[in-house]
């Protein structure tokens, strides 16, 4: 066969393509065409989905081998990512003005983990100062990425995952008050978390 | 609008499983009924673990935004089996 037959041959081969599905435009409240946007969106969504699970498979697997030293791993590299990314942040002395730097931080680098701060009724302020100078204060965490992925398997949470986010937030703080940070959990529910973040003085 | 809780008596058993696990002490326990009462919804964060845990499914909550969990994509669940 000469080369213009083989090409002629692979051209029949070739399938036809797929006739162009008419996408439902998706039209607002106010009549705005927001078809792509909506596409967008769940585009990133299923990106971050499969990112996750991936991720939540392998800390699973993770955990199986290395037992609790896997929670200690996945900490040092969620708090070397945080510091890393808060080194150039201005430094504040202020807790909640650096979590609004760490909220910033998230936002800036497409991280979509909201969290809020949290006041009991009881407590007269957001945040309270223990006799050895460390501050403490309470955190919700609603949507969350990690306890998404660990339901979508069944998987238990306060695992390496959890312990990857309590060290991202632990590097970030430190690199950005310049004083050590502890964000434990309270309690992990199933539509929300509690977390207690403890910043220890300069001095301790 | 914030978080309301409510638990339906005559279905509560007075186990005390919600007393034990939410986090902001929402619910106290009235020994002379043997049943829990909501006695500080002020603090209720909605994490829902009160609701999943009651055995009667008496407790009911109201006024909380619900997570938008991951959806079920099969194919992918496919491609992860070997990871598990
Ligand atoms: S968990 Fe349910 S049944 Fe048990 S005390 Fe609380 S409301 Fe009553
Ligand atoms: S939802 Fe959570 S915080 Fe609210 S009452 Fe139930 S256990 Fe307590």
């Amino acid at each position: 066969m000469n080369r213009t037959n083989r090409r002629r041959s692979r051209s029949r081969r070739r399938t036809p393509p797929a006739p162009a599905v008419q996408e439902k435009e998706y039209k607002g409240h106010q009549g705005n065409t927001r078809g792509h946007h909506v596409k967008e969106m769940e585009a990133t969504r299923t990106t971050l989905q499969e990112t996750m699970t991936f991720m939540t498979a392998l800390a699973y697997g993770m955990e199986q081998m290395a037992d609790r030293g896997a929670n200690g791993m996945a900490f040092v590299a969620g708090k070397k990512l945080g510091a890393k990314l808060a080194e150039t942040s201005q430094k504040t002395d202020d807790i909640t003005q650096a979590l609004d730097t760490v909220r910033k931080l998230l936002s800036a680098n497409h991280c979509n983990w909201g969290f809020e701060t949290f006041k009991r009724k009881a407590q007269p302020t957001l945040i309270t100062k223990g006799a050895d100078g460390a501050e403490k204060l309470e955190l919700v965490f609603r949507d969350c990425m990690i306890r998404q992925s660990l339901f979508r398997y069944g998987h238990v949470q306060k695992g390496s995952m959890c312990y990857m986010m309590y060290g991202f937030f632990s590097g970030a703080l430190e690199a950005i008050l310049g004083r050590r940070a502890v964000l434990e959990v309270t309690h992990a529910g199933q539509n929300a978390c509690l977390k207690c973040l403890t910043v220890h003085s300069k001095e301790s | 609008m914030s978080v309301q809780v409510t638990i339906r008596e005559e279905a509560c058993r007075g186990c005390q499983m919600c007393v034990d696990v939410c986090p902001t002490k929402v619910f106290t326990y009235d020994d002379a009924a043997a049943k829990a009462r909501v006695s500080g919804v002020e603090d209720c964060i909605a994490c829902l673990s009160c609701v999943y845990l009651c055995p009667s499914m008496a407790i009911n909550e109201a006024g909380y935004t619900a997570v938008k969990n991951f959806y079920r994509d099969l194919d992918f669940s496919r491609r992860m089996e070997r990871f598990l």
